[in-house]
Parts: structure tokens; sequence; C-alpha cells
């Protein structure tokens, strides 16, 4: 399940003066691409690799003084591909060491991940994107989904909310109607909402 | 479905990586090419949208709950290629901004869902909906094809994962596609259930889809869509659900990266799907999914009987 | 002198076929205020958007029945159109659809096709104006209403329209966010045409008021004369704002009850 909370920053701070946060944002992406690669695909046998990485992300923790909780919390919720793999390890053959190496490299990759999402505002990543020539359509989908998730979370929840306080009925089908209307009447708000974006978008000279 | 880093080797993940890459900038063009400029806040709106649908509820039994994962939905909603750049949105956002599938799964997670899942259930409700017709019929549609997207990713997942050598194929295969024909059922009812609701609200957002008057769309993302899933099928999924007994364990020796053979910890949990009276596993595994996909088929159409009622007497037998 | 916006008999119907605009007539001069007053449904929205040429979708051969700064607008002018004329929409995230406050603010400029230090001037400027420099790296959904909406506002100021176009400026502000935003409206120098159901706010800013009704418009004169006709008000869905009812030091005199040809001089009118 993924964590709804966007990756908050430093409010109002200018950035300037945090470590980490300040640093250029294509570095940042570069390094955790060669960090998240490297542990991949590194032989098992390679633990200086991953105790390297280990120390590295916990540094960079530090000194950006940034929150250690989400990752935290994604780790111990284990992934059910972890505890997939852990269970197919004990029935077939390949041991149990396998996993576990597997369950690291998962883990190390994730919590680079999460540091990446954490130390860069996505506005910087959207940038970066673009300099490397990703197709613009493709970042501007992106742009806009990231813009508009929140809001569209919002309106979910407050339609739920509202259903289900005009909700006596507990059958289990009537939820999944009930689930299926929210779910249907959000697809319809979002189609509206993208006309009047297209028409802020007109007003101001877009093309 | 989303593989975290760690499980795919490197040359998994430059396949699905090579694979997806070709895929989404295919698609890509074909929405440059076909969607109206009005239209193209609606990717992005329709990816916050399915970002925001994934979290609705639906209770399943417990305090268990499911989740509309939506590719085949969004597919009939906008269009394969849209959905693809949809789908693929979703997929990119999660991947770095909620750790949601690894970032050098990307590439596999992109070739499951975002192609295999969408344009695959789009082609099966395609090819339903010409069958089937009415309301009721796209619903049955969108049933099933929400049951076979889900399967059709999750085979691919399993095959990249025996191509990595993380999780054997025997293993892997009957546990992915087992779970999944599971959830495939509620990805498919969900579906159904939401295209029912628009249909009631907004019958005018629902594109003009064919019915027993074909119309047939454009060939040309069909055959490009359909080439890329193929590869992919062929490299993860084709060495493995080999017909012959003993191809399993004489590709993967041959290939290389079998795993040693140990006595295991437990009996065999997984059973070659057997059934009675024919003796090649092989074959066997493919009847028991054709005919569980029959089955799923015809719950399909007795679901959308249940839920939407009957449209007019013109209505002739059913099946 | 040229009228900023000149409407000659402005007729529309929505797709379906409602009619929703019918023979609209309505001139404003530039430098003009004017508050545009009518229930739900009546049309406001709608005729806001024939302003900068969203709406209809399409236009007509011969003519259309609108022009901005004596120039009708047509398919193929829009892009001159909305250079001129600044349109705030009622709903404040349909409008910041970029990253952060600053690159939304930067959106007009460069689709001006100005360069990046002019683009970065004017964007400065425009959050001095409205008060939101210290916010401008924030993403939008961190802002509260009120900052949604002066961000809005910096984005159109970006672009120095020469008429301000505002649909429900104040609706769902808090009474600090309504304060703020209406003496930043004061301080603009546009020509202003504010659709609203703020009775105050057009009292306080708006030295003439239009009521439309029905997609027709029905009353168009001296705000204080109209807003204070309490059956003409109640007639078209709206009512005597209490502004009026108690002797306001900027406002009208009692007198003015009885005058309704009279236009009294507003104190709040201040000539800049």
């Amino acid at each position: 399940m993924t964590v709804l909370t966007p990756p908050s920053f430093a409010s109002g701070d200018p950035r300037a003066n945090r470590a980490v946060l300040c640093w250029p944002a294509a570095a940042k992406m570069a390094g955790a691409l060669v960090l998240i690669a490297g542990t991949a695909v590194v032989p098992a046998g390679w633990k200086l690799w991953f105790a390297g990485v280990a120390l590295l992300l916990g540094v960079v923790w530090a000194l950006g003084r940034l929150p250690p909780g989400p990752v935290l919390r994604r780790l111990l919720a284990l992934s059910p591909f972890v505890a997939g793999v852990a269970l197919a390890a004990a029935w077939s053959p390949g041991g149990v060491l396998d996993w576990k190496i597997t369950a690291l490299r998962s883990g190390l990759c994730l919590a680079t991940v999460i540091l990446l999402a954490q130390a860069t505002p996505f506005a910087e990543m959207l940038a970066v994107m673009r300099r490397v020539h990703v197709p613009a359509l493709l970042v501007t989908t992106i742009a806009l989904m990231h813009r508009y998730l929140f809001v569209l979370a919002d309106e979910a929840e407050r339609m739920r909310r509202a259903r289900a306080s005009r909700t006596f009925t507990t059958g289990r089908r009537f939820a999944w109607w009930a689930a299926a209307t929210v779910v249907g009447q959000l697809f319809v708000r979002a189609t509206e909402r993208a006309e009047r974006v297209y028409d802020a978008m007109c007003a101001r000279g877009w093309r | 479905m989303h593989i975290p880093d760690g499980f795919l080797d490197a040359k998994t993940a430059l396949a699905t990586g090579a694979l997806s890459v070709a895929g989404l900038g295919y698609a890509l063009r074909e929405v440059r090419r076909e969607l109206p400029p009005r239209r193209v806040p609606l990717l992005g709106l329709a990816a916050a949208f399915l970002f925001a649908a994934q979290m609705v509820n639906f209770p399943v039994m417990g305090g268990t709950s499911g989740h509309l994962v939506g590719g085949a939905l969004v597919a009939v909603l906008l269009g394969p290629a849209a959905a693809v750049v949809v789908v693929a949105t979703v997929l990119i956002v999660q991947c770095f901004l909620f750790a949601d599938g690894g970032v050098m799964a990307l590439g596999a997670n992109l070739f499951n869902m975002g192609l295999t899942a969408t344009v695959g259930g789009y082609a099966v409700y395609r090819g339903v909906a010409r069958l089937l017709p009415g309301l009721r019929g796209r619903v049955a549609a969108l049933a099933f094809a929400g049951w076979c997207s889900t399967i059709i990713a999750a085979a691919a997942c399993a095959g990249q994962l025996a191509w990595s050598g993380t999780v054997a194929w025997r293993v892997g295969f009957p546990a992915m596609v087992g779970v999944h024909a599971l959830i495939g059922l509620g990805e498919g009812a969900v579906s159904a259930l939401v295209l029912l609701a628009i249909a009631r609200t907004r019958p005018d957002l629902l594109p003009d889809q064919p019915g027993i008057a074909a119309t047939p769309g454009r060939v040309g993302p069909f055959v490009v869509f359909g080439l890329l899933v193929t590869v992919g099928i062929a490299l993860f999924v084709a060495p493995f659900a080999c017909p012959w007994p003993d191809g399993l364990e004489s590709v993967a020796t041959r290939l290389g990266f079998n795993h040693p053979v140990s006595s295991p910890l437990l009996p065999a949990l997984a059973a070659d799907y057997q059934l009675p009276g024919i003796t090649s596993p092989g074959l066997a595994t493919a009847l028991a999914g054709a005919t569980g996909a029959l089955v799923v088929f015809l719950l399909a159409i007795g679901f959308s009987r249940l839920v939407v009622p009957r449209e007019g007497p013109a209505l002739k037998t059913e099946n | 002198m040229i009228p900023a916006i000149q409407l000659t008999g402005l007729t529309y119907a929505y797709p379906d076929g409602t009619a929703a605009l019918r023979e609209v007539r309505l001139t404003v001069a530039p430098g003009e205020c004017v508050g545009l007053l009518g229930p739900n449904g009546s049309g406001k929205s709608t005729l806001l958007r024939h302003l900068n040429g969203i709406l209809p979708e399409r236009f007509p051969e011969a003519g259309g029945a609108v022009a901005i700064q004596g120039e009708v607008v047509a398919a193929g002018n829009l892009g001159v159109i909305r250079r001129q004329v600044g349109l705030m929409f009622q709903d404040a995230d349909d409008q910041l659809f970029c990253a952060t406050v600053r690159e939304d603010v930067a959106f007009g400029p460069q689709q001006l096709g100005l360069g990046p230090d002019e683009v970065a001037a004017r964007v400065q400027h425009a959050l001095e104006e409205v008060g939101l420099v210290h916010l401008g790296h924030r993403p939008p959904h961190h802002l509260s209403s009120g900052e949604k909406r002066r961000a809005c506002l910096a984005g159109l100021l970006a672009c120095a329209p020469s008429i301000l176009v505002l649909d429900e400026p104040t609706s769902g502000l808090d009474p600090r966010g309504r304060r703020e935003l209406i003496a930043l409206l004061r301080s603009v120098r546009a020509t202003k045409l504010i659709a609203t159901h703020d009775l105050e706010l057009v009292v306080e800013l708006c030295p003439r008021a239009v009521i439309l009704d029905g997609g027709r418009i029905i009353a168009d004169g001296p705000t204080a004369a109209l807003l204070d006709d309490e059956p003409l008000m109640l007639a078209h869905g709206l009512e005597r704002p209490h502004i009026l009812q108690h002797r306001h030091p900027h406002e009208v005199k009692p007198e003015t009850r009885s005058t309704k040809s009279e236009a009294p001089a507003p104190a709040s009118e201040r000539a800049r």
C-alpha cells in the first residue's frame, strides 16, 4: 500500500541553508540511480558494497536531518514479494540465504528511493526529466498527475465519507456498489476538471 | 504486483526496460497523433484519478479489502494508447514518489501492468464486446477483460522472476497465477461496476465502442503493442511453459541458471496441474487454463445479468 | 473612446440547447470597475468565458458580439485577446496547474514568448504585488485558499493584462483572506469586471453594478442605487446588502434611497 503523504519540505525555509536539500537534483537522481542499479545486480558475495551503501544512506539522512519514519515503516511492512520468495525458498531448492540477500537488496533500494524523494522537490525532478529530453507529453502528464492527485484523493475521501454517512445497510454487495459509484464519480469529476484546466491553460496563452 | 528492486537480474531489467520504452514511446506517438489538444490535460487528470481510485476500499472479508488496479478500465474509457501513457505515469510516480515498485524493476512493472495488462485487457474487451450486445455485453466484456489482464500480467511477472533466477517457474507460476486468478475476479467485477456507474450517470463519457456492428479501429496500434507483448511473452513465459515433461529443467540447465537441486525442506506444494486421463503436464496445464478462463467468462456474463437490468424486448436467448 | 469591453447583443445556447445568454448588451469603459451580479444559473460564468474566447465553441463567420479594446473576438485573434484579458476562474485549483507557485506565475509570461530574464522579473514583481514571494517555491496544494487565489492573481498580473475578469474571487475565503484579496484588487490598475455573490465587495470596489438574470441584463447602474433597490434585488435572487442598511462611512447617504437616478460619488473611488 502506498504511503500517501506528499514528501514534505522545509516550509518556507530557503533551501540554500539546508544540507542535502540544496544539492542539485540531477546529481541526487543520478547518484540514487547508481546506488540502486549497483545494489540490485552486484553478486551476493559483495558484502562490502551493501555495508557501504547502508552507511552512505545513514550519513546522508543524518546530514539532511530527514525524518526516518517513512523508511522504517516501509521496511517493517514486509512486501508480499519478499514474503513470497521466503516461502518459495522454504519449499524449493536454493537455500534460505538467497531470500535474505534479496530482502537486503530490496530494503536498501527502497531506502534509497525514499531518501531521494524526501530530499528532492518533485518540481526539480520534473525539471531534470525535461533536461534529459523525456518526451514533453509524458513530463506534462506526470506533472499534472502529481499536481492533482492530492486534490482527487481528497475528493475521493470526501465522497466516501459522505456515502458512509448516508449508509445504513452493511451488506458487502451494497458496499461494493457504493465504492464503484465513488470511483465512477471520481472519473467524471476528473474529466470535468481536465476541461477546466485546459480552459485555464488556454486563458494564459497555451496552444 | 509491483516488483520491488533486487528481484530481477540485469538482463531481465534491461530486456523489460527496452520493451517498455518501445511500448511507451509508441503509445506517446499515437496519443500525440490522435488525441485532440483539448484532451491533453485529461491524461494527467486520468492518472491522478487512477491513483486516487486505487485507494478506494472494496471490502472482501474480515478486515481485508481489495483495490482496483484499473488498466483495462482506463483502456476502455480512453483508448489503449492513452491508457498505456496513463498507467505508465501512475507507475512512474508510484515508483519514485511512493517507493511502490523498484526503480530497476520499473521496466518490468511497466511491461506487466502498463503494456500487457492494459492492452491485453483492451483486446479481450473489444473481442468480447463484439459478441455480446448492449450495455450488458460491455459490462460482461470488461469483467472478463479485467480478469484476463490480471492473469496475463501475473504470468509475465512469474516469467520475469524465473528468468532472473529468483523464483523458479514451477513455484512462481502457480503461485502468481493462482493468487491472481482470485484477485482478478475482484478486478473484473470492480472494473465492470465502475463502467456501469459511469454509464448510468454520464454515458456521454464512454467512447463509442463497436458493438455487433463493428467498425474496425486502426490496426496499427494493435499490431505494434501485440508484437511487443509477444516478444515479452516469448522471453519470459515460453521457455518455461514448455509442453514437454522435462522441458522445464532442461531449458533451465541449458540457459545456465538452474539452482543446484537439494532436497527441499518441505514436500512440493505446487503440483503440476493434472487432469485425469491426460498424461502430458504441459497440455494439462493449458487445458486447465482454458477451462478456468471459460468458467470466468461465464461468470462474467452471469455477473452482468445480475447488475444490469434487462434492457428491452429485443433480448434473445443468452449464451 | 474605445470601450474596453463591448457586448452587442451576445446570445449563446449550451450544446444541449438550453439558452444561456440572450441579447446581452454591455459596455465597459477603460479603467472602470463593474460588479456583475445575479443568482446561480443566471449565466455570469458563461458570459465571462466569452470575454477571452473560451466560448463560443465555434465562432460565427460574420462578426461576433464581443469586442475587446475595439477588436472583435474571433478564432483568429485569440492570442491577442488573451493577452489583454486576464480571466480568473472560480476554482483556484483549476488555474494553478504547475508544480510550484513560481512556475505557475511564470507560465503566462513564458507563453508570451518572453526571455528568461524578463520572465523572472515579471514573476518576482507579480509575487511582490500579491505578497507571496515567501511561498514561491511551494507546490500549490500546500497553500491555503486565500493564498491560492492570490497566486492565481499573480499569474494573471505577470501577463500585464489591461482587463481583469474575475469569477467569484472571494468565494470560500475566510474573512482575512477575503480582506486581503479585496485590498489587492483595489490596488490593481486595470479595467475590472467582477462576477460575484459577495455584495459587500461590489459596494466596496465597484462604482457600477450590472444584474444578470435568466441570461438577460436586468439592470445596469450605480452600485449604491442598484443594490439599495430592495424589490429589484429580491426579484432576482439577491438581497439588499447589510452594508447599505447602516450608514457606512465610505458609502451611501440616506437621501439616496429616494433618488435612484442620482449617482452619489462613493468615497471609495479614489483617483489614482
